[in-house]
Parts: C-alpha cells; sequence; structure tokens
C-alpha cells in the first residue's frame, strides 16, 4: 500500500514537535547550535541528520489602517517523489522504493558518494558528516562509551553516507504512524494512504477557499519537470518559492539524452578529425 | 475577521529585507534551496583522469602499427591507458573512506545513474586497456607469443569505444543533476568534457613520446589537440553566449578568471600557438623538446583548471536560490 504524508501548512503552530519526535525516533545526532536569526528557524535546512524542518516565513503588506502581518510555517520533508533524482542517480543501488512506495536509503550499502546529494530537485538528501571523534558535531560527551561506538558504527567509521526521512520505515512495519505524524499536535502533518489524503487534501483546500483564503497543493498531482506526484505533498497558501520549495521541478535524468547525444557527436567528430590526420598526414 | 490576503506581489516576503524582492521570485531568507557536493580534488582529478583516459583510447587506435614510430606510440599509449584506468578507483577510493566502497557500485548496473554506468564503462575499459596491453608484449616477445590470441584485434576498436564513453560520461555525470549551472550546460558540459580529455591525451602522449625520443608522431598528435582545443575553445565560447545566467559562477568573478587564463588562453591557445610555431620553423632538436613539453604541460593543466572550475561553479551555483528556482530549460 503506498503510504504519505500531507502536510497541511494552514494548520502548523510551529512549535517544531515534529522536529523532535523524528530526532528522537531515529537517533539522529544533534546539528550543533546556532542562531540564524531568521525569524524561529534555527534549524534552518534539511540535512543528513535533520528529516524534519520547519520553515517560519514572516510577511507584512502595508494597509489602510495600519500594517497586516502573516505568519506562515510549514513543515517541510523529503518528498518521496514517484520518480525520485536521488534514486535513479543512486550508483550502488542503496535507494530504493521499498512496500510502502516510499523512497529508501539502505546505509549499509550507501558508499557516501554523494551522487544523491546533487540529484534530488529539492535539495532535501545530504552527507551526514564524516565522523571526526575531535569534532564538535556530535555531542559525544554525552554518550556512553557503548554509544560512541555504536554511532562510529552506524556512520561506518568514516566516510559518512546519505541520510533523509525514511518515512519511518521501521514504525510502519511495526503498524505504527511515523514519529512526526504522531507528535503533531495540530494534525497539520497526516500521515495514511496516499489516495485517501489526496481526496482529503483537496476538500481542505475547498474548505478553505469558501472562506476566501487562498490555498494551493503542492505535489498532490505531477509536480511538474517529471518528476510526477509527490508522497509527501503540501497544502500552502503562498508561492512554494516563500517556503523554499522550487516551483518548477526538474528531474536530473531528463537531461541525460541531450548529454549523451552531445557527447557522442563531438567524440564522433573528433575520431573522424584524428583518422583525417593520421590517414594523410 | 479579516481574512487572510491572498498573496500578490504586494507582499513582502520573508527574504524582502531590501523591499523590493517581490519583482523577482522570492526566496526563503535567500537561503540555498539546492545541496552542494563535498567533492575536492579527488573528485576532479577522477574526472580529468577519466577524460585523458577517454582520449588515449582514440590515439591508440588511430596510431598505425606498420609504421615503427607509431608502433611505439601505440604501445606506449596502450601500457599508459591501462595503468591510469588501474589508478583511477584508487583515486575515487580517497573521497569515498575506504576501499570495498568502490565495490559497492559493482553490486548492480543502472542505465539511468551516468555514476554506476561510468564505472561500469572504467571496469570495461580497464579489460579492454589490459587486453590490448598482454596483446603488446606477446607481439614484442616479453610473454609468449600464443597469449595474444587472449587479445583479438577487434579489442582495438572496442577500448576506443569505451574511451569515447568513459570522457562523455565525466561530462553527462555533471550535467543531469539538479543544479541549475551544470543543467544549463547538459550539452556542453559533455562536449567539452570529450574535446578537453582528447587534447589531454594528446598532450600527455605528446610527453611521453618526446621523453621516448620518439619524435616522428608529434605533428600528428599535436594537430590532433589543435582540433580537440579549438573545438573546446568553441564550445567553452558558446556555452556563455547562450546562458550568460547560469554561467556567471563559471565565467564571471574570480573563478571566471582562473578558467580564462589557465585553460582558455595558457591551456588552449598557448598550446596551439607553440604547435603553430613548431610546425612554421625547424626548431633544432633540444628546443623542439623543450617547446613540446611546455605545450603539453599547459594542455594538461588547462584540463585540469577545467573539471576544477566546473565542480567549483556547481557548488556555488547550487547556493543561488533564484537559479535553482528557475531551472534551465
Ligand atoms: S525529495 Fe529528493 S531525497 Fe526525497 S525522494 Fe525526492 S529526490 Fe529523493
Ligand atoms: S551517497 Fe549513498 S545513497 Fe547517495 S548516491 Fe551515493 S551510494 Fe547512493
Ligand atoms: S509538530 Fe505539527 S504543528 Fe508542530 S511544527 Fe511540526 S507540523 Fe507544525
Amino acid at each position: 500500500m503506498a503510504t504519505g504524508f500531507f502536510t497541511d501548512t494552514t494548520l502548523c503552530i510551529g512549535c517544531k514537535a515534529c522536529e523532535v519526535a523524528c530526532k528522537q525516533w531515529n537517533e539522529l545526532p544533534s546539528d550543533g547550535f546556532a542562531f540564524s536569526g531568521n525569524s524561529y528557524d534555527n534549524t534552518v535546512e534539511l540535512s543528513g541528520t535533520t528529516w524534519r524542518h520547519v520553515a517560519f516565513v514572516e510577511q507584512t503588506m502595508p494597509t489602510e489602517d495600519g500594517v497586516a502581518n502573516r505568519w506562515l510555517m510549514s513543515s517541510d520533508v523529503c518528498k518521496h517523489c514517484t520518480n525520485a533524482g536521488c534514486m535513479e542517480a543512486c550508483p550502488t543501488g542503496a535507494i530504493i522504493r521499498n512496500e510502502y512506495d516510499s523512497v529508501f536509503i539502505q546505509p549499509d550499502v550507501c558508499n557516501g558518494c554523494g551522487y544523491c546529494v546533487v540529484s534530488c530537485p529539492f535539495g532535501v538528501v545530504d552527507l551526514i558528516e564524516r565522523f571526526d571523534p575531535e569534532g564538535t558535531h556530535y555531542n559525544l560527551a554525552s554518550l556512553s562509551e557503548e554509544r560512541v561506538e555504536e554511532q562510529k558504527t552506524a556512520l561506518q567509521g568514516h566516510g559518512g553516507v546519505a541520510g533523509k526521512c525514511t518515512l519511518c520505515y521501521d514504525r510502519q512495519k511495526l503498524g505504527f504512524v511515523p514519529a512526526c505524524a504522531k507528535a503533531c499536535p495540530t494534525e497539520s502533518i497526516q500521515f495514511g494512504n496516499i489516495d485517501e489524503l489526496r481526496e482529503r487534501a483537496r476538500a481542505r483546500v475547498e474548505t478553505l477557499t469558501k472562506r476566501g483564503i487562498h490555498a494551493e497543493l503542492y505535489g498532490a498531482d505531477d509536480a511538474g519537470g517529471g518528476v510526477g506526484p509527490l508522497n509527501a505533498f503540501f497544502l500552502l497558501t503562498d508561492r512554494p518559492e516563500a517556503y523554499n520549495l522550487p516551483a518548477e521541478p526538474v528531474l536530473p535524468s531528463t537531461r541525460q539524452p541531450a548529454g549523451y547525444t552531445a557527447a557522442a557527436v563531438t567524440a564522433l567528430g573528433l575520431a573522424i578529425a584524428g583518422w583525417m590526420i593520421f590517414r594523410n598526414a | 475577521m479579516r481574512s487572510i490576503p491572498s498573496p500578490d506581489d504586494a507582499f513582502i516576503g520573508a527574504a524582502s529585507r531590501n523591499g523590493e524582492q517581490r519583482a523577482t521570485i522570492p526566496t526563503y531568507y535567500d537561503h540555498p534551496m539546492l545541496k552542494w557536493p563535498d567533492w575536492d580534488w579527488n573528485v576532479v582529478t577522477y574526472l580529468f583522469l577519466g577524460g585523458i583516459m577517454g582520449g588515449l583510447g582514440l590515439i591508440q587506435m588511430l596510431a598505425r602499427p606498420e609504421l615503427e614510430s607509431e608502433r611505439k606510440l601505440k604501445r606506449t599509449v596502450r601500457v599508459t591507458s591501462f595503468v591510469l584506468a588501474a589508478a583511477n578507483p584508487a583515486v575515487l577510493v580517497t573521497h569515498l573512506g575506504r576501499p570495498e566502497r568502490f565495490l559497492n557500485m559493482l553490486r548492480i548496473m543502472k542505465f539511468k545513474s551516468p555514476m554506476s554506468l561510468g564505472t561500469w564503462g572504467l571496469v570495461f575499459y580497464s579489460g579492454a586497456a589490459g587486453a590490448n596491453v598482454i596483446r603488446e608484449l606477446a607481439v614484442g616477445g616479453t610473454l609468449p607469443r600464443w597469449m595474444r590470441f587472449f587479445a583479438p584485434g577487434l579489442m582495438t576498436p572496442v577500448q576506443a569505444l569505451l574511451g569515447a564513453f568513459t570522457a562523455g560520461y565525466t561530462g553527462v555525470l555533471l550535467s543531469s543533476t539538479a543544479n541549475p549551472f551544470w543543467g544549463s550546460g547538459k550539452r556542453h558540459i559533455p562536449a567539452m568534457s570529450v574535446c578537453s580529455g582528447l587534447a589531454s591525451a594528446c598532450a600527455l602522449s605528446s610527453l611521453l613520446c618526446t621523453l621516448e625520443g620518439n619524435t616522428e608522431p608529434l605533428q600528428r598528435l599535436e594537430r590532433l589537440e589543435m582540433v580537440a582545443g579549438a573545438a573546446e575553445l568553441f564550445i567553452l565560447t558558446d556555452f556563455e553566449r547562450r546562458h550568460p545566467d547560469y554561467t556567471k559562477p563559471f565565467f564571471k568573478g574570480k573563478r571566471g578568471e582562473k578558467l580564462r587564463t589557465y585553460t582558455m588562453a595558457a591551456g588552449t591557445l598557448g598550446p596551439i600557438a607553440l604547435n603553430v610555431l613548431g610546425s612554421m620553423f625547424n626548431l633544432p632538436k633540444p628546443v623542439d623538446a623543450l617547446r613540446v613539453t611546455a605545450a603539453s604541460i599547459l594542455t594538461l593543466a588547462g584540463g585540469y583548471v577545467l573539471r576544477e572550475s566546473l565542480i567549483a561553479a556547481g557548488k556555488a551555483s547550487a547556493r543561488d536560490p533564484q537559479a535553482a528556482f528557475r531551472q534551465p530549460k
């Protein structure tokens, strides 16, 4: 059965319970402590060790009676694309589509080449930083010696592997709802059968439109550029770019035919030139 | 209750610290939308050597065994190509961290993944180059004569074809990604990779011929190098003309200066000038050897800087959300 997320950003209150639940369940290390200065967003972006990221978009508009403010919040996640750039690019076959139709990285197969990182049209997947026992990146002081060893094994000693949302593959296998959806107090993150979610999302858009609120779905149908529908899709109230989502993603492999053709034509031309030079000189 | 206004250009977006953002696409605090690779000198070298290997594949086919001097060239090129093909995985391993990790790529062959296909191309290329080296050694008498049947003559065009693929893939690897700069070069980057690979391979062969004192084939190698270099220069110029926006991180600023100096001027025009000079005047032998050496080193350095700039500009491009939001068609 294909499952997925419907993230309804109109319900999000920016509590970041989803981020915390994800880190806790998946035992992801901390990303350090930094102050971004961008509204309440100190998480900043998805990364190899941050699989939910709550964006805070503060907007103001002058009106006759002063200033209208709004604060958009949206919990971003891997989109689990129908045609996933990361999966197509992975040379080891580490990235697979599992029985829930989600895109899953097998950490023991990944070799850390980083090709998925440049092939995700949404900038989601990233390499987990190489293990550096001296580094401050992982707060090892708080871990027992045993756990330090475990961390080393998980990160394959040194060399790093790619990391992103698994759609809580392990929890789904146990019949549980993914950690973020379970923790979300407002049902901004809804988990379930992807077809049901799409229907629910369309109904929600209708309700909001009736109330005079602009609402659009992102990725419920074809996301464009060959990417296809997203198994984790969103309801937005502004242009996708305001949330750091591309309005027109492009599936990288659609660029291959042109590339191989150009290379072949060039090689053929040079081979003919070479043949002429070596035969006639 | 006042309803939430719908998005329009009057709304000042999150990134509008300068107040005029909405004329362009809004961004999220100007934070990058895409990620960039941690690729360093090792991946640059991997692609650079891949290009040279590809070019050597063509040269070993072009050299005519009937001529003593070109028979020597063929032999040198084959041995060199095999050594490079054997060394290249080691270069990649310095990026992957542990040798076994290279083997993970050999558990599967994926036609949709240039990285996967390229690795297999490299493996098959090593096989063909190895077979051709065995043939050389068997014909030359180092190995028993019967061993030349291990490597039928068919392996010569096979190595050339695999070479063309290897050189081309070093470009497709970059151009078929989600990166706006690399994506804008979906034709140009693979084409220039092939040209640069062949020019560098000619330069390396010339260098080796000079070292061996085998000056006979130099003129032909230089001519081929000039053709490849001129084609590369044309493709680079056309790339900038067609995509002035996406190629800014590549052609503009410090990085652009470096590219123009080392790749376009010193690495392409320089050797062309030196080679023209060589064919016009009959230079005394030691001076000519110096000329060939200088031209070859310039070409090789230019080829390396080209790959380095391609990767560095890709990283810079990924940091630009405006480029990422307007993916090239
Ligand atoms: S959003 Fe990126 S990482 Fe997630 S499935 Fe799609 S391509 Fe892969
Ligand atoms: S880093 Fe790992 S998951 Fe990503 S493409 Fe390479 S092998 Fe595949
Ligand atoms: S848990 Fe729900 S409400 Fe809280 S930040 Fe995440 S998506 Fe928003």
